[in-house]
């Protein structure tokens, strides 16, 4: 399979799953067989993808050209194909969950939930491979409206609100403020394709730059830097196969790939010429994760808990991209795929935890490791990476992380992400250790079989992938060079 | 000798624009059925877009010159005109076969349909002259044609009547508006044609500023350009296909494009340049402030479309107020999109017979085509990417950052921003709600009338998919002015 075919594949794969799923809708086995298949496939095209980055083979599809010199254009580069690999092996786990919760809670619209599952993976691709600021905001919008559906599937008042608040906040903000930041780089540079080393660089004075940067970090909504969060613990309220999309799978994720886009292939060094701007937003980032951790600590409901700590983990990225150094991208790649492996796990177990024992609430959550094993350690292990303890992938993030903020003279932001990482210790660390160590609760499946294989085995293997840092890092280190490194 | 024929025809392209339509309409009144009124006024119509749309492509896609006979003096077309033209005749075409579907079932069709071709034609005939008298009388028929549109409308309701009423004595003020405009600028310039205006424009502009900013509220006034929109509630509240269609779209293009006519020729005068930015630009911004708080706060449909679609006339009031060839092809390309949006939402309310915003309530389900055509409007409207409201906004902005302008951006921001709120709206009602029992009843009806909507729907989503030719169509023509 050429580079450009995989290309294709990993954006119209989700896209075929959702058209199939709904083809195939019944009997039930083949909806589900199709659906875990195309995941499959999508996952084979990233792994393509991975490849060919990885042997520094060029690849780009431009689709159509709505302006002069735009075009809705997708194009392989490393830190693209690293995360569209991540995102895609973590939806064959996904799909493979979603098919056995589905069966365990007899979901009254499995096909709308697979279909708008499978259109948000399609759209995050399309996010990760954007060759340009106008297919990041075209795809960006795409993922807006597919995630809405997710967000209010439940159709009730609550799910309608919630769904109402998703879509105007990140609609408003992509419109309001990406697209204008879009169109004055356009005005600008003359074009829009991203460039190793940044089309902004030695082209802006210093009050575009920080104009420029606020508009186009604020305009990714999907970050959620506060005070433009409230959408994601409202979204809460969606059904746990749709959660996971939201907060680790496409719409977070999303966020963190656009801000590390705008900040490696927009500004590149002209970051510096924003410092004023850097400096703030990375304030609001770190002073919003401990926020976001304290808040979920305060949460009972495990839903809102992980929605205030997918916030915490998602400003890590932001913070670190901010930092206007290789090392600060490379914390934020590092700390984007963490997130997401954790994440995703994290949401599965909840919504495991949901479906077999109607559990929702933090406390209890108590003594559930004693019957649920395997589901509960990999929820430890998750959150172990969450907090950033060794040897999980979220140790090197957060590790990183530091390292880049010290280097760029920023003690106090190094200082913040410290503070919040002991405070999601705080919130997740007792959780998990109650949930394995304590006496397993008297009555704890509402459906006696307990989770099947199809509800195990995805969260398991998510949790695993969360070491696999452990070995990966220097290599990787190796592998995104060239998103830092302008080639001659 | 066919080729002889087309090429005859090519040379008085313009006259038979203009007199298909009204050809049409005496047809029409001699028949005075209905259904046989309806096929001559799509074949008239048909017939006058082809010419018009050949003659646009011609002179502004393949850059052919624009020679074809002037007669008398009235219809001398310049590359603005051919445009213009263009986009009303092809408005005009969608709007009577939509309007004349609904119509020719009705009491009074076979006169509707007369009035929908004498608007178009009056429209054309603007399109079509350079001389300010002229363009003055074209809009005034198509304007009265308008007025008689509306009055059909009710079938002998009242509210129609009032609402024809109003539009009469709001008109009336734009015409002698006008009028003294004219004067005013006869009198400072001693000629009427807008080519030579600029040159013979005296070094005392006062009067000439003055009547030009008259000339240009009264057809504001028809355009229903906010706050001069005061017949646009009452005319849209209980407005049949034909008002919606005919007056709401045809006739918001033509007196859209008319403006930007005659700015263009306006702003050739140095010394006028800067009293059209300050007369236009804050009416842009309270154009689309207004016509956004409305569009926000309707709970009649028709309301809320036609108040959404002012809110973008602002945004081509900001387009000229620029008063360079970019802001006026980014004008024309608004313009466009306004009407596409226009045909699409009006058109798909009508075919669905949905009045109010929750009649639309899960439309998806019974009503594909419309729902469709809904949500390609709305798209446009939001200025979501791939459709024409996009370019228009694009360029728009694209034409204000250029100048360091940065009164269009924040304006069309805020403008996009309540089209999130209103679009939206109207999409996420289609989609995810449910429809109350007595809604689930009414679907997609009226077969010919859907095919407006669906084919501006396509329209819309083509030409941001595709929109080399209309950019280059919009630069070429707006080259006509400095």
């Amino acid at each position: 399979m050429t580079a450009e075919l995989a290309l294709l594949g990993v954006v119209l794969g989700p896209l075929a799953q959702a058209l199939l799923t709904v083809i195939l809708a019944r009997p039930p086995g083949m909806r589900d067989v199709v659906f875990v298949s195309l995941s499959l496939f999508t996952a084979a095209c990233a792994w393509r993808l991975l490849q060919a980055a990885a042997a520094g083979e060029a690849a780009r599809i431009a689709l159509v050209q709505p302006l002069p010199n735009v075009d809705l254009a997708l194009a392989v580069e490393p830190f693209a194909a690293l995360t569209a690999a991540v995102i895609a092996v973590c939806s064959v786990l996904h799909a493979l969950h979603t098919v056995g919760l589905m069966r365990v809670t007899r979901e009254p619209a499995p096909v709308r939930l697979m279909v708008f599952i499978a259109l948000c993976v399609g759209a995050v691709m399309a996010v990760a491979f954007s060759a340009n600021l106008f297919t990041l905001f075209v795809a960006n919008q795409a993922l807006t409206l597919a995630a809405f559906p997710l967000v209010a599937h439940r159709g009730d008042a609550e799910s309608a609100a919630a769904g109402r608040l998703f879509l105007a906040t990140l609609l408003a903000a992509s419109v309001g403020l990406f697209l204008p930041a879009m169109v004055w780089t356009y005005a600008i540079v003359g074009a829009l394709d991203f460039q190793t080393g940044g089309v902004l660089a030695g082209r802006v004075d210093a009050l575009t730059a920080n104009a420029l940067l606020v508009m186009f970090v604020v305009g990714l909504a999907t970050t959620a830097l506060p005070p433009l969060h409230r959408w994601l613990p409202a979204a809460a309220i969606a059904p746990p196969p749709a959660l996971t999309t939201v907060q680790a799978l496409a719409v977070v994720p999303a966020g963190g790939i656009g801000v590390f886009k705008v900040a490696a292939f927009v500004f590149g060094p002209a970051l510096h010429e924003a410092a004023f701007a850097t400096r703030s937003l990375i304030a609001v980032a770190g002073v919003g994760m401990c926020g976001a951790a304290l808040i979920a600590l305060s949460r009972q409901d495990m839903r809102e808990r992980l929605a205030y700590s997918c916030i915490a983990q998602s400003l890590a990225v932001l913070l670190a991209v901010l930092l206007a150094l290789p090392v600060g991208l490379f914390a934020g790649a590092l700390q984007l795929t963490a997130t997401i492996f954790a994440s995703a796990t994290l949401s599965m177990v909840v919504g495991s935890v949901a479906a077999v024992t109607t559990r929702q609430s933090a406390g209890d959550y108590t003594g559930l490791g004693r019957v649920m094993p395997w589901s509960l350690a990999a929820f430890a292990l998750a959150c172990a990476s969450m907090i950033g303890m060794p040897p999980f992938s979220g140790a090197w993030a957060k590790l990183w992380l530091i390292t880049g903020a010290a280097s760029a003279g920023l003690t106090w932001a190094a200082a913040l992400v410290g503070l919040a990482a002991i405070l999601t210790f705080a919130h997740l660390g007792p959780l998990a250790a109650n949930a394995l160590a304590a006496r397993a609760p008297p009555d704890p499946f509402h459906r006696p079989d307990g989770a099947s294989i199809a509800l195990v085995a995805p969260v398991v293997l998510s949790a695993a992938a969360t070491l696999w840092l452990l070995i990966a890092a220097d290599p990787l280190a190796a592998f995104l060079a060239p998103v830092w490194t302008p080639q001659p | 000798m066919i080729e002889d024929a087309i090429a005859l025809a090519r040379v008085h392209a313009p006259l038979l624009a203009v007199a298909a339509p009204i050809a049409g309409a005496a047809l029409c009144i001699v028949t005075l059925n209905a259904r046989f009124g309806w096929i001559i006024g799509v074949f008239a119509s048909l017939i006058s877009a082809a010419i018009a749309t050949d003659l646009a492509a011609r002179a502004l896609v393949f850059g052919a010159p624009l020679r074809t006979a002037a007669e008398g003096v009235a219809l001398v077309p310049d590359r603005l005109g051919a445009f213009a033209a263009g986009v009303v005749s092809v408005a005009a075409l969608l709007a009577a076969i939509g309007a004349g579907a609904r119509a020719s079932a009705s009491r009074d069709g076979a006169l509707t349909i007369v009035l929908v071709l004498l608007s178009a034609a009056g429209w054309l005939a603007a399109a079509y002259t350079t001389n300010a008298l002229v363009l003055m009388l074209g809009t005034e028929i198509a304007w009265l044609a308008g007025v008689g549109v509306v009055a059909l409308g009710g079938e002998g309701k009242r509210t129609p009547l009032n609402a024809a009423a109003r539009m009469l004595s709001v008109g009336a003020v734009g015409v002698a508006f006008s009028m003294v405009g004219l004067a005013l600028i006869a009198d400072a310039t001693g000629t009427l044609s807008l080519s030579m205006l600029a040159e013979n424009l005296s070094f005392d502009s006062q009067p000439f500023s003055v009547g030009f900013a008259l000339v240009l509220g009264g057809v504001a006034l028809k355009a229903g350009v906010a706050p001069f929109h005061l017949w646009v509630g009452a005319a849209f509240t209980r407005a049949n296909a034909a008002t919606l269609l005919a007056v709401g779209c045809v006739s918001a293009a033509g007196a859209l494009l008319a403006i930007v006519r005659v700015v263009s020729y306006g702003v050739v005068a140095p010394e006028f340049g800067a009293a059209v930015f300050w007369a236009l630009a804050p009416l842009g911004v309270a154009c689309v402030v207004i016509g956004s708080v409305q569009a926000i706060g309707a709970r009649d449909l028709r309301r809320l479309i036609a108040y959404a679609l002012t809110a973008q006339m602002g945004g081509v009031m900001l387009c000229v107020s620029l008063g360079s060839p970019a802001g006026f092809a980014a004008g024309l390309i608004q313009i466009t999109a306004i009407v596409g949006a226009g045909l699409a939402l009006f058109g798909a309310a009508t075919v669905s017979e949905s009045y109010k915003v929750n009649d639309i309530d899960g439309l998806a389900r019974r009503a594909p085509f419309s729902s469709a055509a809904f949500t390609f409007g709305a798209a446009s409207l939001i200025g979501a990417p791939m459709t024409i409201g996009f370019l228009g906004r694009w360029r728009l902005v694209e034409a204000g950052v250029g100048v360091d302008w940065w009164w269009p951006v924040g304006a069309m921001t805020l403008a996009s921003l309540a089209a999130v709120f209103y679009g939206g709206q109207l999409i996420e009602r289609v989609y995810f709600r449910r429809a109350q029992e007595v809604q689930a009843r009414s679907g997609d009806r009226w077969r010919y009338a859907s095919f407006p909507a669906l084919a501006a729907g396509v329209i819309v989503i083509a030409l941001g998919l595709a929109p080399q030719a209309l950019l280059a169509a919009a630069d070429a023509a707006a080259m006509v002015a400095p």
